[in-house]
Order: C-alpha cells, then sequence, then structure tokens
C-alpha cells in the first residue's frame, strides 16, 4: 500500500525539488535533516500532498522529527486517508 | 540492579582518581623560577608588571606568582645584546605609574628621550610595582638582577620605610619561601612569625590548594592576548579625586610623635641589603618627588603622608645615612610643582614625569659615562 | 545562573528525582519547580516586583491552560488540586514576610500578604471564569490572549517601553520616578514562557493540543531546569516523558551527570575564559589591528556558543536527573558547510518554533497567494522570518540588522545551491573534491556566522560597521 504512496512523492522531489528526473530516492533516505529539503520546498512537498492525497500537514509538523523519510511521510499520509 | 552498583562505582573511582590527581600536584616542581607564558612568544611582554583591581576593563590583574609576573614582562624577552645599556627602574606605583599609560611613566619618557652613550643604547626597563614596602621592592629587585642590568634606579619615598609596612603588602605575605631566603641571605631581622606572612600549609600545595594561583596564571595569559590586541594595561577614568591638599592639625606618622623618627624602626636595613644584593652593578637611590601642599594646615603638614617634622627629618637622616655609606643618593623630593600630582602624593602627571626623567636622565648618562 | 545555583540544583533534582519515580511525580516537580522559579527570580530595584513578576508567570500560565484547554480537562479534580497546590505555595512564599527567613527563598523581602492576595484573587476570578465556558475557548479569545502574550514581550524587549514600564510602576508603587531605567525590569524567563504558551495557543487554534492537566501544563511551562535558558520544548513531547518513565533512575543520574559536568566545563571554563578575550562594545574601540580584531571576534563566536550551549547541557542535565529528557537546542552549529544547516543545529528549538508558528503559515500564505515570484517570495520570507528571530533577542535596531544579515545569507545560499544543483547534477566529483568543497563550505558559513555576531553584540550599528572595517583593514 504504502509503495503506490511513496512513488509519485519520489518521483516529485526528485523532479521539482531537485530537479534531478532521473534521480532514485530510496524509501529510507533522510530527507530533512540532510539538508536535501529545505524549508521551502517542504511546503511544496506539503502542498503536493494535500493536492495528491486531500492530506492535511500542519505547520507544526514541517519537520524532521514527524517525517524524514519517505517512509515516515507515507506512513503518515496513510493514517489519515 | 546492577546498574545501581555501577553508578556508586563509578562515583567512587572518579572520587579516588581526583584525589590521586590532587595530591599527585603537590610533586610537581612550581619553584623552578620560570614560568611558560604566551607573553614574549605570541605576543609582546608588557611594559610594567602586570597589577590591577578591575580586570576586566584593565586587561590586568594582581596576582602573587612573581615568577609568572616577571615572565609576563619585556624585559624577559631578549638576551641583551652589546650595544644595550640596560636601565632597570624599581620602586612603588610612582614608577609603575598609576593613570599613565606605559609611553607616559618615567621610564617610558627616559625611553622616548632616545638617550646613548658610547655607542650603546640605553633601553630602560619598568620594574615598579604599587604597594609601599622597601621588603617588596627588594623581591623585585633580587629578581630584577638576572636579566643583566647596567645600572638599577630605586625609587624610594619614607612611607616605605616603616617597620609596620615591610610585610602587610599582598606581594610579600604571599611568597614567604622568597622572603625567607632573603631574610637569612641579607640578615633584614624580619619578623617572619608575623601574622601577615601567609604560611603555606601541605593543603595549599595541592591542586585545589593552589586552584587560586592556577587561576591567576590562566588569566594573566588570557589578560595577555587583550594587552597584545589593545595595548590597554590599566583603567584610565575620566575623573579621579585629586590628592588632598587641606589636613587636619595632624602631627603623627605612623603612631610617632614629634620631635624624632625611631631610627630602629625604620628599614634602612633594606636599603643596605639591596647594594648587596645587586653588588658590582651600580645602584642610584632616588628619593621621589612628593606632593608639597599649599592648603589648610600646610604649614604642619607637606601631604596626606607627611607631616613635616617627620618628612624633614628622614631626608636629613637619608643623606647622612649615604654619605656615611657612600650611597648614591639622590634626592629629588621638590623638583615637581604641586600641579603635576594626580590622585595621590606621589603620583605624578605624565608633564610630571617629564620633569623627572629629565633630572633623571642626565644623572643616568653621568653614571653610564663614568 | 551561578555556579553556585547550579550545584543547588543539582543537589535537589538529584533526591527529588527519586522520590518523584515513586510518589506524587507531577505534584512534587510543580511545587519544587514554583519554588526555585521565585528563588531564581534576580532582586530587582523596583520594589515588590521581583516576587510579583514570578506570580504573574505562573498566573499568566493557569490563565493560558484555562482558555487553551477543552472542556473536559478543565473539570478533572486533578487540575483543581493543583490549583490549590499552586495557590498554597505562592500563599506559603508571601507569608516568609512575616516569619523569620524572608530573602531565603525569595530575592526580597516579599510584598503584604493582602497584595499577593489581591493578585492572587484576580487570577482565580480569571481562571474561575474562563473554565466555566461551556465549550472550548472562542478563537477571538485565543488570539486576544496571544495578542497579550505578544504585547508583554515587546514592552520588556523595547528599552523605550520597558523605561515607561519602570516608571509607571515606580509611580503606582512610590518610588522615584526619575531614577527608572530600561534595564529595571529583568523577569525571569519570560521569554521562553511566553513562546511556550503562544505555541499552545496556536496549537489550541488548529486543533493539535493533545489534553494536558493543569498540573503538567504547568511543569511544562515552568519546569525549573529549562525555565530560564531553555530549550522550548512542545508540550505533547514534555508530558510524554512526565507521564511515562524510559529509563532506570541510575541511568538517569549517569546520562544526566555526564551532561552536567560537560555543560558546567563548556559555561565555567570555556565559555568564561572566551569571555575575557571575546568582543564587546568597549574592546571593538580600542583593537589596534585588523589580526586583533578577528581574534576579538573568533572569541565571541566561541564564547556565545560554549556558554549558550554549556548552559543548555545543564538544563538537560538537571531535567535527566528527574527523567525528563530535553530537546537538543544545538548539534554542532560551527561544523555546518551552510547557513541553512547552520540554523538547522544553532538554538534550534527557538528556529523550530519560529518554523512552526510563522515562516511556514507565512509561506503556505505566499504560497496560495501567487502573487510573488518564486525568488522575491524566498527573500522576503527569509528576510521577514530573521528578523523576528532578532527582535526575539530585543527590540534594538543591532539585532534587527544581525537578522537581516542571516536572511541575506540564507536567501544567497538557497539560490546558490538551487543554481548548483541543476549544474552540478551530472557532474561525478571525487571523494576528495567533494570533501574540499565541505572544508571551504564549513570555512564560509563559520566566518559569515562570525561576522554576524558583530551586528549581534555591538549594540550601535554604526559602531558595528566601523568594526567591520577594521577587520578588512579599512579604519
Amino acid at each position: 500500500m504504502t509503495t503506490e504512496i511513496i512513488k509519485p512523492l519520489s518521483t516529485f522531489i526528485a523532479a521539482e525539488i531537485l530537479r534531478q528526473p532521473s534521480r532514485e530516492i530510496a524509501a529510507d533516505e533522510k530527507l530533512i535533516s540532510s539538508g536535501l529539503i529545505d524549508s521551502f520546498s517542504l511546503m511544496d512537498l506539503a502542498l503536493f500532498v494535500e493536492d495528491t492525497f486531500g492530506v492535511q500537514i500542519d505547520d507544526t509538523e514541517l519537520n524532521a522529527d514527524t517525517f524524514d523519510t519517505l517512509n515516515a511521510l507515507a506512513e503518515l499520509i496513510q493514517a489519515r486517508l | 540492579m546492577s546498574q545501581k552498583i555501577n553508578l556508586w562505582r563509578l562515583l567512587l573511582k572518579t572520587f579516588i582518581l581526583f584525589a590521586i590527581f590532587n595530591f599527585a600536584f603537590t610533586l610537581l616542581p612550581f619553584d623552578s623560577g620560570s614560568s611558560i607564558s604566551i607573553y614574549n612568544n605570541l605576543i609582546f611582554g608588557r611594559e610594567r608588571l602586570p597589577f590591577g583591581e578591575s580586570p576586566t576593563q584593565s586587561y590586568n590583574l594582581s596576582l602573587f606568582d612573581l615568577d609568572a609576573m616577571f615572565a609576563s614582562h619585556i624585559v624577559t624577552d631578549t638576551p641583551k645584546s652589546e650595544n644595550e645599556y640596560r636601565v632597570i627602574v624599581i620602586g612603588d606605583s610612582s614608577v609603575w605609574g598609576t593613570l599613565l599609560r606605559p609611553e607616559e611613566t618615567l621610564s617610558g619618557q627616559l625611553n622616548r628621550l632616545n638617550l646613548s652613550v658610547r655607542d650603546k643604547k640605553i633601553s630602560v626597563y619598568n620594574l615598579g610595582y604599587p604597594t609601599i614596602s622597601l621588603t617588596k621592592d627588594l623581591l623585585v629587585l633580587e629578581k630584577a638582577m638576572q636579566y643583566e642590568p647596567d645600572l638599577l634606579i630605586w625609587m624610594l619615598t619614607l612611607e616605605s620605610f616603616p617597620a609596620d609596612k615591610q610585610l602587610t603588602t599582598p606581594l610579600v605575605a604571599h611568597n614567604i619561601e622568597r622572603v625567607q631566603k632573603l631574610d637569612t641571605a641579607y640578615d633584614l631581622h624580619l619578623d617572619l612569625n608575623s601574622d601577615a606572612l601567609l604560611q603555606p600549609s601541605f593543603w595549599d600545595t595541592t591542586l585545589i590548594g593552589r586552584r587560586r594561583s592556577l587561576a591567576d596564571w590562566a588569566r594573566l595569559q588570557l589578560y595577555g592576548v587583550m594587552w597584545g590586541i589593545t595595548g590597554v594595561d590599566q583603567l584610565y577614568p575620566e575623573n579621579y579625586e585629586s590628592a588632598k591638599t587641606d589636613f587636619e592639625k595632624d602631627e603623627l606618622f605612623h603612631g610617632w610623635s614629634p620631635p624624632e623618627l625611631f631610627l630602629d624602626q625604620l628599614a634602612f636595613d633594606m636599603v643596605k641589603a639591596g647594594f648587596r644584593i645587586t653588588g658590582e652593578v651600580p645602584l642610584i637611590l632616588v628619593n621621589e618627588p612628593i606632593l608639597i601642599s599649599d592648603g589648610k594646615n600646610s604649614d604642619i603638614r607637606y601631604n596626606y603622608f607627611y607631616p613635616r617634622w617627620a618628612y624633614d627629618q628622614y631626608r636629613s637622616i637619608f643623606s647622612e645615612m649615604s654619605l656615611e655609606n657612600d650611597w648614591a643618593y639622590h634626592d629629588y623630593w621638590d623638583i615637581v610643582p604641586a600641579g603635576e600630582f594626580t590622585n595621590s602624593a606621589i603620583h605624578l602627571s605624565s608633564a610630571g614625569e617629564a620633569i623627572l626623567a629629565k633630572a633623571i636622565s642626565e644623572m643616568i648618562l653621568i653614571e653610564a659615562t663614568r | 545562573m551561578t555556579i553556585t545555583q547550579i550545584a543547588i540544583l543539582a543537589f535537589v533534582a538529584i533526591p527529588l528525582g527519586w522520590l518523584t519515580r515513586k510518589w506524587q511525580r507531577v505534584n512534587l516537580l510543580l511545587i519544587i519547580s514554583i519554588l526555585i522559579i521565585f528563588w531564581l527570580q534576580p532582586a530587582l530595584p523596583l520594589r515588590y516586583l521581583d516576587f510579583f513578576l514570578p506570580t504573574l508567570s505562573i498566573g499568566l500560565t493557569v490563565l493560558t491552560w484555562a482558555l487553551t484547554a477543552s472542556p473536559e480537562v478543565r473539570h478533572q479534580k486533578e487540575s483543581k488540586t493543583s490549583a490549590v497546590i499552586t495557590l498554597c505555595v505562592i500563599f506559603f512564599l508571601a507569608t516568609t514576610r512575616y516569619l523569620n527567613f524572608d530573602n531565603f527563598l525569595t530575592p526580597t523581602r516579599p510584598p503584604p500578604i493582602g497584595q499577593v492576595l489581591f493578585l492572587l484573587a484576580i487570577f482565580v476570578v480569571g481562571t474561575f471564569l474562563l473554565a466555566r465556558q461551556k465549550s472550548s475557548s472562542s478563537n477571538t479569545l485565543l488570539w486576544a490572549g496571544f495578542t497579550v502574550l505578544v504585547i508583554l514581550f515587546i514592552i520588556l524587549k523595547t528599552p523605550a517601553l520597558a523605561l515607561i514600564a519602570s516608571r509607571g510602576w515606580r509611580l503606582f508603587i512610590g518610588q522615584n520616578a526619575s531614577l527608572a531605567s530600561s534595564s529595571d525590569i529583568y523577569w525571569l524567563g519570560y521569554s521562553y514562557l511566553a513562546f511556550r504558551l503562544i505555541h499552545t495557543i496556536r496549537d489550541r487554534q488548529s486543533g493539535r493540543l493533545p489534553d494536558v492537566a493543569l498540573g503538567e501544563y504547568l511543569t511544562y511551562v515552568i519546569f525549573f531546569p529549562s525555565f530560564s535558558v531553555g530549550p522550548i520544548d512542545r508540550v505533547e513531547r514534555f508530558i510524554k516523558g512526565l507521564r511515562q518513565l524510559e529509563s532506570a533512575y541510575s541511568d538517569d543520574i549517569l546520562v544526566g551527570g555526564q551532561r552536567l559536568v560537560v555543560g558546567l566545563f563548556k559555561k565555567f571554563v570555556i565559555a568564561d575564559s572566551l569571555a575575557m578575550i571575546a568582543l564587546n562594545p568597549l574592546s571593538a574601540t580600542q583593537a589596534q589591528s585588523p589580526l586583533g580584531a578577528w581574534v576579538l571576534l573568533y572569541a565571541y563566536a566561541f564564547q556565545i556558543f560554549f556558554d549558550f550551549s554549556g548552559y543548555t547541557d545543564i538544563a538537560i542535565g538537571l531535567a535527566q536527573f528527574l527523567g525528563i529528557s530535553l530537546p537538543e537546542n544545538f548539534k554542532q552549529p560551527y561544523r555546518k558547510s551552510n547557513l541553512t544547516l547552520f540554523w538547522n543545529s544553532w538554538h534550534i528549538t527557538l528556529t523550530q518554533w519560529f518554523r512552526a508558528y510563522f515562516f511556514n503559515p507565512f509561506v503556505r500564505a505566499l504560497r496560495k497567494s501567487r502573487k510573488l515570484s518564486a525568488g522575491m517570495m524566498i527573500l522576503v520570507s527569509q528576510l521577514v522570518t530573521m528578523s523576528l528571530i532578532g527582535l526575539w533577542h530585543g527590540v534594538m535596531w543591532s539585532f534587527v540588522l544581525w537578522g537581516l544579515w542571516h536572511g541575506i545569507g540564507l536567501f544567497v545560499q538557497n539560490r546558490w545551491s538551487g543554481w548548483a544543483k541543476t549544474r552540478l547534477a551530472g557532474a561525478s566529483l571525487s571523494t576528495r573534491t567533494r570533501r574540499i568543497l565541505s572544508l571551504l563550505g564549513i570555512a564560509l558559513t563559520f566566518n559569515y556566522v562570525a561576522l554576524g555576531w558583530v551586528w549581534f553584540v555591538l549594540p550601535n550599528p554604526s559602531q558595528g560597521w566601523q568594526f567591520i572595517l577594521l577587520l578588512f583593514g579599512g579604519a
């Protein structure tokens, strides 16, 4: 189930945030604490999640403590679907 | 359960290790006569001995470790060269230069005169140290001999002679071993059992006991960085209280009333010892300038320190003793006008120091050409 | 906090950590925290204010709890018990005026009991009125609470307003108003307290605030290890540790003890030594050469780090004695290879607070309005956020400049890395090249941050500019 969620997320991050469409992002790769995604892109990601899955991610949740990997983000989305 | 035991074990081990470390400190040789210092290595040495009561602003502090103090002074920097004629000036705060920048002090002004004699450049070092005590001067003088002076100038004033002034100054009180050595070597008849002298116990030689002097040493080094960066070694207040010129009708001097000073209560022994310490190297004694007040009751007192009768008598005793012992002695007590004193009856302004420096430069040139 | 105060806190925390594992965890922590925030509050030249300010800290916290708690929680019995305990402790402190040990638990002699009771009565009535509501507080009421906290913050942090406040208090209490100074009102811990309270108000508005009893809430806000020096924890995180112990007592003592020792060493040995040679408004004017000026500046950069992170270690260590893990505030910030990573590891809990309650909502709004280009949006949001973080330290131009300095730095770095990302994406760099680039980044970031401290430490911007000129040999 979560792979279905991860796929569009990883495509979005690679193409829109990192601007490297061919880049593969591992499901357990650290996104926020590693500096891969900055605070602006994080908001883009949140808006993308809202549009795509209809799931709200609160402003207070946009941090490495809440989710730092695709796995964790997918779980968060899953729980709110 | 096992973790609890670990905790107590850890605490016990820490305590034992610390105790061993603490007492191992007593074995370390601290009186080797030298001190590790960043001065004269990373930064220039100080132009006067460290002394200061408000360290955070003056980047200077008072400590009791003479070795560390000398190690921070520029005099220890380079060995004397062939064409240097080295003059060292010792004495109290008037030599050190309270309220004066290093270049304004007596030594600073002498250096600015660019004196030379027989192709030798005359360089003057300020080893004055605030607080008035001949015993303190002797401690400095003895240490100063290591730095190969060609001439020593010792600035003196009556206030540093009374027996009760000898041991109470902190630098003396905290250096009992050095004082003992001086006393034995030069028969000073000091009261070594005096309460003023602090007797170190075994405990004082451990790490905990030494924490104050270690911290002082570290602070001296850190403030050295600030001295190097700013060139500041003293707090220069915009306003200070001028030396008193009005007095009560008080004729007492250290509890003595006129007409006579007790010669046995004046530490002329120290002066004699000074000549024995310097040996072959010429030593010149100078009775330093004092403020001659023109205010209320100034017919009775010259200034805050001195009733006239006592000071006049001291001058005549001093010149008699000098003749008797064949001491080189100059009396400059009245060469600086009253307007050139700052916050004390012995502290000169920069212009006052210039007057004194001129007189002393002539004296140096005569001595150096001899 | 002085080293003596910290030693006393440690001696209190160690047995307290053991006791609270067995019995009355929340109430004991609450009682001790109340006593300690009164004890830590420095004496003030304004009469009785050093008693009223800690009282206000507690009063505001209770009011905010009543404002934010859900109706069911407001009426729980345990919250009533905590309220009574709190009143009793403050009342007891006030009575020390009449016993023979005033000045022992409070900085100066407490005010007459009537005045204390009057203030307490105001809080009791206010809390009662808020708690009586049948439903959750309205959004307007929550915003009102938010506004009160922010206004108090601005008054305390703006020298001109603090002066007026001091004058006002002097007139009110009958002291000489002409002696008023802007530094009269030192309200211990308010900067952190206000941010904890605002966090709960905003989380109530977004419906994310967990149910917290009054005792837990108060303990969270005035928890003595972090009361005056941070970190700014989040309530849901804090109460987890409060409700459930995660490790054995002896482990907590070991871990906390190590942390405490590290913190003491950082603060009282390293930072206090560096303070002797660190840049300050006086030494800035005395430095004679660029080299000397750089030494002063670097010394300051390390002093502020060791000082603040040392205090944080002390807070974390003391909290660990009590079985509570506080969040980290610093993660080797000077070893980060760009400014964004620096700000992810410097005063972390403050930047996270700003991110959650200002930056993210602000960026979300800008993104949705689509009025600004991406570049402009990034510039504006960085400048505004960083200026606000600057102002948190005090409402002064120097702090704004410091904030702007970092805002500009973050913007430039963001643009640069965006540019580099597309260019360097294909390039395969050797590990060695990466290592060198990373070291260059660290050096650049550190120096940028260090230069920023010039604005932070020198209250007068023109003096700051003079010093920058000196650093680069132009003065």
